[in-house]
């Protein structure tokens, strides 16, 4: 798979993050780092616990980063997420939303994955 | 890579990959510091806050967001000298339009793009580096500044002359005129935002307006007689050449002299309708330095006597043109010609050119130092922070807990050694409603400091109050010395504390312990003869109807335990009775030793005083303590025989003891009148209470 397949597989839009960023080299160094970043199991457990304000930052960060690497799909879930939990509460929306924001994460992280993994061989 | 040469960022966002894109972006031509929250960017910037010189700072963080950092940085002053550029995908305008109210130079949005970060970054490092060389220019450095700038125009300016065999008056000529001008034109409009400080540094930079004239053909330049088309050319250039000299000129690029001077070199020959060169600028397309000086030059030329002209008069020159017979001029600053006219005459006259006069840089101080509420220049910061520096170092030394206090927004800053001693974070927000600092204090010391800080006033601010701190678990003394800050006037009110902490635990327990060692027998820790007196003193002139007894006892043959086992075995038996004496009085009772081997006992009693002191004679006498037996003899006064006075008790007492050592030992006796008569000399009470004061052991028996 190639960075350009990769954006495409996760609804990404690679030749706008391409005009942005240094070089490719650059721009797939921070997508192999998204994987483990710690934003996406903060904001489950501040769900879980019905912590809204740092639900909403995590959210909010994810959102930044996705912005960051143009990863289009999960940015817009999780825009949408950040809205319904600004303020600090866990509004009815957040739920539904969240829930869009966990699968589009799972796809995005597990397209990663196998990018890196063909990478590797 | 060496920190010194590369300019330092501080990187705030608590996306730990946000920061680390930014650190890509910027690293090779900047060095990165990240903070991962508001409050350590604070701390940062406490710490690092002259190094820095750009902060990149996110909005939505934990602990602090991006506002809170702004508005400490406004109460602080910081925002001034230290740009802040705003990131974040926040993009409702209500807050970017906040984010600039508080401050903030610039705003990057997400999603980061390089170019955009690259050019923002330098911008704003720019923008604040011109802004920092004003500043530079304000504090100790303007005075020699100024005259170095003085003496390169000086020589720069007679180089030229020297070589265009002008009459070397020239220069001076065109400085005065501009000067005169500008004046002049500044009191008719303010359509150019012309300051007391550009007039000084415009009419200084005047006269660098022919230097590029060093690069043309002396043959040209003092050709006497009119030049061909060719020549004409030649000549023209200077304009151009002037201004690129100056632009290549390394040691003071930047500076506002350098700018105006190179308008005016580049420029002077440019004329209003468009028909000057070396550009063919048109109206206020030309600087207003370089049009000003234009007309001063061309007034010059006609006065002066040149190789290829006669001298005009004044009136002629004016009338020239006005006429536009040299060229098309500024309306505007031809009527400032003709306002001038009767003045310039006697400020023509010659007059010596020693750079610019007190009077321009009293001046050019007062505007610069309006420019800023708080100007300090790069040496001034430097002072400071080795002040700081110093001081830190020396309150290490001294065990001090260095705080400061801002009300608004609360928040509490200690140095670092206080708060690692205190275990507590050094830079606390809210702090009367956090835990760890309120827990520091009682209650009601906070309340007391509280109450004492706002009886202050602006002429007296300071405070002094001692308590006891808790400092991992166990409490400590602590002296606070305290200042209250104030700001604004009419009336002024007060924005913080600033104060120290400073630990007198050892000072004040050595003083308890003095105190202790003054009123307690250190042998046996009881009470000492004068303590004694003083508490049985009380009691009876608090309760003086009450009955009292005084008991005074030795021991039998203390010496022999000293002669035979030694003075400490004597000390062991001492501090044996001691002991046991304290176990059979009650507790309002007073046992004290009151030298040698001599006790006393000072009692209240209702009934049956008798049963009482055998029990304690008892309990005391008779027993053995490590083959020494213990037997004490005991004189008694009550206060139903003697008066309630306690050197007579005592002297009663002292006879009654005598008795019964006069008759075996061994046993007590109450003091009666028919004691009085028996002859005694050496008791304490007739050496008026002048032994032991503290006991130090039992050699005297």
């Amino acid at each position: 798979m190639t960075l350009q397949e990769l954006y495409v597989e996760i609804g990404g839009d690679y030749a706008e993050v391409r005009g942005r960023l240094p070089s490719d080299k650059f721009i797939q160094k921070f997508v192999l780092k998204f994987v483990d970043d710690k934003s996406y199991e903060l904001l489950l457990s501040s769900l879980e616990q019905g912590n809204g304000e740092e639900a909403f930052r995590a959210a909010h960060t994810i959102k930044g980063m996705c912005q960051n690497l143009g990863f289009t799909m999960l940015m817009d879930s999780s825009s949408q997420l950040t809205e319904a939990l600004r303020g600090g509460s866990l509004t009815p929306e957040a739920g539904p939303l969240a829930e869009k924001v966990k699968a589009d994460y799972e796809k995005t992280v597990g397209a990663i994955r196998a990018f890196q993994e063909g990478l590797a061989t | 890579m060496t920190s010194s040469n590369k300019q330092k960022i501080l990187i705030v966002d608590d996306s730990e990959m946000n920061r680390s894109i930014l650190v890509d972006m910027l690293e090779g031509e900047y060095e990165t510091m990240e903070a991962e929250d508001g409050l350590q960017a604070i701390g940062l910037l406490q710490s690092h806050g002259p190094e820095i010189s750009l902060v990149l700072l996110d909005i939505v963080m934990p602990k602090m967001d991006g506002f809170g950092v702004l508005e400490v940085m406004g109460r602080r002053h910081w925002i001034e000298t230290i740009p802040v550029v705003m990131i974040s995908a926040e993009n409702r305008s209500s807050r970017v339009d906040q984010a600039y109210d508080m401050g903030i130079t610039d705003f990057i949005s997400r999603p980061f793009d390089a170019q955009i970060v690259h050019r923002r970054v330098k911008n704003t490092l720019l923008l604040y580096a011109k802004q920092k060389d004003l500043e530079a220019l304000v504090a100790e450095q303007i005075y020699e500044k100024q005259q170095n700038s003085a003496l390169m125009v000086d020589i720069l300016s007679h180089i030229v002359e020297f070589r265009n065999g002008e009459s070397g008056m020239h220069v001076l000529h065109v400085r005065t005129l501009t000067e005169l001008l500008l004046r002049r034109l500044v009191e008719k409009t303010d359509k150019y935002n012309i300051t007391k400080e550009d007039i000084a540094v415009m009419s200084m930079a005047s006269s660098l307006h022919d230097i590029g004239k060093i690069s043309i053909d002396e043959k040209i330049l003092n050709k006497p007689g009119k030049l061909t088309a060719e020549e004409f050319a030649i000549m023209k250039t200077h304009s151009a050449i002037g201004a690129q000299m100056l632009e290549s000129l390394n040691v003071y690029h930047g500076e506002k002299i350098v700018k105006m001077s190179y308008d005016i070199c580049r420029w002077h020959h440019e004329r209003w309708d468009g028909r000057g060169y070396p550009d063919g600028l048109k109206g206020d397309e030309i600087p207003i330095s370089a049009q000003t000086v234009a007309l001063a030059d061309v007034y010059d030329a006609l006065t002066s006597k040149r190789v290829y002209k006669p001298a005009f008069t004044h009136e002629k020159a004016v009338e020239m043109i006005v006429n536009g017979e040299c060229g098309a001029f500024n309306p505007l600053l031809l009527s400032c010609l003709e306002d001038i006219s009767g003045d310039i005459a006697e400020e023509m006259a010659p007059k010596e050119f020693v750079g610019p006069s007190k009077a321009e840089l009293s001046d050019m101080l007062q505007s610069f130092s309006q420019h800023r509420e708080l100007s300090a220049s790069n040496r001034t910061l430097q002072l400071l922070e080795h002040e700081r520096m110093k001081y830190s170092f020396f309150a290490a030394m001294s065990k001090e807990v260095q705080f400061e206090y801002n009300i608004t927004p609360p928040m509490a800053t200690l140095n670092s050694w206080g708060a690692k001693w205190l275990g507590v974070e050094e830079i606390v927000m809210d702090p009367m409603h956090n835990k760890e600092i309120t827990s520091l204090l009682a209650p009601e010391d906070w309340h007391s400091i509280f109450e004492m800080l706002e009886a202050t006033t602006p002429e007296r601010p300071y405070a002094t109050y001692e308590c006891r701190l808790a400092h991992k678990g166990k409490w400590r003394w602590f002296r606070f010395v305290m200042q209250t800050v104030w700001e604004g006037e009419e009336p002024a009110y007060m924005t913080g504390t600033i104060g120290k902490a400073v630990d007198i635990h050892d000072m004040r327990t050595n003083l308890e312990s003095l105190q202790r060692a003054a009123s307690y027998d250190g042998l046996t820790d009881l009470l000492n003869l004068t303590s004694a007196r003083k508490q049985i003193e009380a009691r009876m002139k608090a309760h003086p109807d009450s009955n009292y007894a005084l008991a005074f006892f030795d021991l039998d043959h203390f010496k022999n335990a000293n002669n035979t086992y030694g003075h400490a075995f004597g000390n062991q038996v001492l501090a044996h009775v001691a002991d046991l004496l304290r176990q059979n009085v009650r507790g309002a009772d007073i046992a004290a030793r009151v030298g040698g081997d001599e006790f006393i006992i000072f009692l209240e009693y209702s009934q049956e005083l008798e049963a009482v002191i055998r029990r304690i004679y008892r309990s005391i006498s008779g027993g053995e303590f490590q083959g020494f037996t213990v037997s004490m003899s005991m004189g008694v006064a009550t206060s139903e025989v003697v008066e309630p006075v306690f050197t007579d008790l005592l002297k009663a007492a002292d006879q009654a003891l005598y008795a019964v050592k006069q008759s075996g030992r061994g046993r007590f006796q109450f003091y009666d009148s028919s004691l009085r008569s028996l002859k005694h000399t050496g008791s304490y009470a007739d050496q008026s209470l002048s032994p032991i004061e503290s006991g130090d052991g039992g050699e005297e028996a």
